[in-house]
Order: C-alpha cells, then structure tokens, then sequence
C-alpha cells in the first residue's frame, strides 16, 4: 500500500486532500483522495482492512498532510497507525477502547471520562 | 534565554472560538506552536448517519456558521447525486447567486475581524459588517431567516424565489463594487496593515501542497486551483471569471485573493443573473423522501467553499447514509500553523492563525 502511494506520488498525484474510514460489516476500509495538479485528475484509493485488530501503515513520510487524518482516524475508528506516535487529537478526554464512528458503538450512550 | 510555555484559549476573542494553543516563546519569538482541538465535537458525521437524508441540512449549516448556505449546497447536491436527481435550469442559476452572495459575505466577516486583530482601525470591521447586513437582509428575503437557511430542497428550493429577485440582486451588486473599491484606502495604503501583513506567515508553494491546504490559503501561495474551474459545477463552466493567485505566500497575499475573490464574485453573480429565465421556476421536491432506489456504492462530491475545498465522502443507503464523511477545509489549513507561525512575533501569531480563516464549528465536526 505503501509503496503504491509512493508510485502515485512520482506520477504526480502529490496533494493529498483526505483520509477516511468506513466500518462495512465485513471489514474496515481506508481511502485516500489524491489529486494531480498538472493532470487536474483525482484518484480514490481504498484499502481493505479485517475488522479483528484493524492496522494500517502510517503515510506521514509521504504526504504531511496526513498527521492529523491518522490522529481522527485512530480516534474515531480505533484503526492502529504504525510507524509513527498517534496522539489523540479531537477527543483528548475521551474513553480509549470505544471509537464513535464504529458501527456497534451504540447510539446516544453516556460519555464516559477517561480514567 | 530559556523558552517559556504560554497557553492561548479556549476562549480568548482572537482565536474566533474555541481554539486552544499552547505557544512555547523565547522571549517575543515563537519556537513552537501546538493547536489543541475538540471543544466543539459535536460528533455531526454519527449524527448525520442516524437521520433520514433531508433532516442533516440543518447540521451541514452549523459547521460553518458565517457560510452555511454553501455547506448546504455542498450536501443537498450530494444527496441529489446519490439519488440521481436533476437541478433545475432556474435553480442553478439561483444557487450560484446565492452562493456568490455567501462567499462574499463570510470574506467580509474575515477581512473585517483580520484587521480588528492588526489592532488599529475598527473602520473596516464596521465597513465589512454594514456591507454583510445587505447581503443578510437580502438572503432573508430569499429564504426567511438570515443565517441559517435550510432552504435547499432536492432539485432546487423549498419555495419560489420574490418577483423582484434579479432586480435586487443587480442593484445590491453595484452597491457592494461601489464600496468594495473603498476599501484599500484602508488596507493597503496603511502603513500599520502592510507592515504587519507582508512577509509575516510565508508559506511556500511546496510545503501548501505537502501540507494539503486549500481555497484561499493555497492560491495565496500561488497555486491556482479552484474546484470551480478544475471541477464545474452548476453552470460555472459557461461563466468567465479569474482565479486570483499570490505569489509568496504571506498574509498580504492571503488577504489578496481574498480581497480580488470578492470582486471576481461580483463578476459572477452579474453573469450569472443574465442567464435567469424569465418567470423561473425553481421549486424542489417536497422534503420527504424514501432514499436512493438504484443506489450508486460511493458518491464523492467536491465543491469551492469560501475557506477551502469541501468533500463529502457518502456511502449511500436506504433511508440513512451509511457513512457520511466530511473533508473540512480549515480542518487541514489549521494544520499548516505550527509550521508558518515558527520565528514569528508572538503578537504576530493571531494575525497568523486569523489569516487562515478558521471557524471551529467547522474543524471540530
């Protein structure tokens, strides 16, 4: 996955403008929206994760833009970034081990502080 | 000298909202700068996934509180995509009028509070909020209320535009160029505003793009890229207007295209009102609605906010979205202010961070 970001990035797919996850029943995917500022083209790639410990590769040595998608991403969804340290960034008070955006997370239940 | 660790906010009247920084200076000099976010998570995207399609307008309205018409449009236009639905030809044309309108508005909301921030003329800010309020007065007599809208329906409004919609619209434009043409006198040939706005927050060319930024903030920079010339939408492809660029990078520029995009909107807005058939009819669909029949697996939907570049990521389904992402753009141009305000003043970093045009409504989500 990696490397294929790096593959986009020397054909000019250089700016990268989101990182976003889906919680499908099945599995979670990653995409990544590139854009090419010469070719004025734009390309979606998604990644296929197992819902069982989901973990992905940190792209921040390629795109810098990426810090603080992973940091909402790893929040969010509870999808482990490696490669680099995820500090959280939007609920910094919230309860580690329950991500809102997942889809078992249940709906209007009591914010708890964490610990 | 040794650094000292200063905290900036919550709630301080410099950073427009609830935007924490945790500023570490050596003597004036900023070394470091840390933003902390989250104090207005409201959690709109769960929201969102939990209401029928029609019920999240009133939402997308409140992420960016001085443009909500354009969030609107943003989201009512990818419902329409979901659900394969046609804009009609008067409603276009309308949309884009409003739109114009909003941009203005929530530029002039900008200009005025950056230079309140300069610390020396409170002149523009009342300039900039007179010139608001008929762009307000306007849009209330459009849909009603005068901030937030809600007057999106699928394929055009929740009712007929007023009988005398173009004429106002026309007349209200010569009013805002006639005063818009005001304002350097102001700006630019203050020596107080040059001073502290040009070479102060450069961002290069390279390190906007690495950063991802968007809207004003990457033309600043010099990078033209406009989703509405890149992507069209509506009827922009039939209308000539300029993307304004910088060439630096600094506040100066930032303000720049600010400043030509309020002009360049007028020119829109004027084209754009020559196109409007006569006797338009640009009622929508009635707000209930069961949801996409043959329902596409993604829609991805781009459109030119007034700060920045907004997507929305949907996975369609039935009667909700499945999953509803946002791309906000001051999310990421917030991003870039460690870097740019590194070496800065310390007086010099809310000029920075103003020169962004952030509203938190919109980073927090």
């Amino acid at each position: 996955m990696l490397k294929k970001l790096g593959e986009l990035k020397a054909k000019g797919y250089s700016y990268l403008k989101k990182i976003t996850a889906v919680d499908y029943p099945d599995r979670f995917e990653v995409i990544y929206i590139l854009h090419n500022l010469q070719a004025n083209d734009e390309s979606i790639i998604s990644v296929k994760l197992p819902h069982d410990k989901p973990s992905i590769e940190s792209v921040i040595g390629i795109f810098k833009s990426a810090d603080w998608y992973e940091r909402e991403m790893y929040e969010m969804f509870g999808i482990e970034v490696t490669g680099r340290v995820v500090k959280r960034l939007l609920l910094e008070e919230w309860n580690s081990g329950e991500y809102p955006l997942r889809k078992d997370f249940e709906w209007g239940k009591e914010y708890k502080k964490a610990a | 000298m040794s650094i000292m660790r200063i905290n900036v906010g919550p709630i301080h009247p410099s950073t427009h909202g609830v935007l924490r920084l945790v500023v570490d200076v050596d003597g004036d000099t900023v070394k470091d700068v840390e933003p902390h976010i989250g104090f207005l998570h409201r959690g709109v995207e769960k929201l969102m996934e939990n209401r029928m399609y029609m019920q999240s307008p009133s939402y997308t309205e409140k992420l960016d509180y001085v443009a909500s018409f354009c969030w609107d449009d943003l989201y009512v236009s990818t419902v329409e995509l979901a659900v394969g639905n046609e804009v009609k030809e008067a409603a276009q044309v309308a949309r884009v009028v409003m739109l114009e309108f909003q941009r203005i508005a929530s530029h002039l909301i900008w200009l005025g509070t950056q230079c309140n921030e300069l610390g020396q003329m409170f002149t523009m800010f009342m300039w900039c909020m007179r010139e608001r309020q008929e762009i307000l007065k306007f849009m209330e007599d459009v849909s009603g209320t005068r901030m937030f809208y809600v007057n999106l329906r699928l394929g055009g409004f929740n009712k007929q535009l007023p009988s005398d919609f173009v004429d106002r619209a026309y007349k209200l434009t010569d009013y805002l160029e006639s005063n818009f043409l005001k304002y350097p006198e102001v700006t630019e040939s203050n020596p107080i505003f040059m001073e502290r706005m040009k070479g102060a927050g450069i961002l290069d060319r390279e390190t906007a793009i690495e950063y991802g930024v968007s809207g004003p903030v990457l033309r600043g920079s010099g990078v033209e890229y406009d989703i509405r010339k890149k992507m069209p939408y509506y009827i922009y492809d039939k209308i000539k207007f300029d993307i304004p660029t910088g060439s630096k990078g600094d506040n100066f520029d930032r303000y720049r295209v600010r400043y030509r995009e309020m002009l360049e909107s007028i020119r829109i807005i004027r084209q754009a009102l020559e196109m409007m058939p006569k006797n338009p009819d640009v009622m929508g669909l009635p707000i209930k609605l069961i949801g996409p029949s043959a329902k596409p697996d993604i829609v991805v939907n781009h459109r030119e906010l007034p700060k920045g570049e907004g997507i929305i990521y949907m996975v369609p389904d039935k009667q909700k979205p499945y999953r509803i992402s946002l791309r906000s753009p001051t999310f990421i141009n917030l991003s870039v202010l460690p870097k740019i305000a590194q070496g800065a003043k310390f007086a010099d970093l809310v000029v920075i961070s103003g020169s962004l045009d952030l509203v938190m409504g919109e980073i927090d989500r």
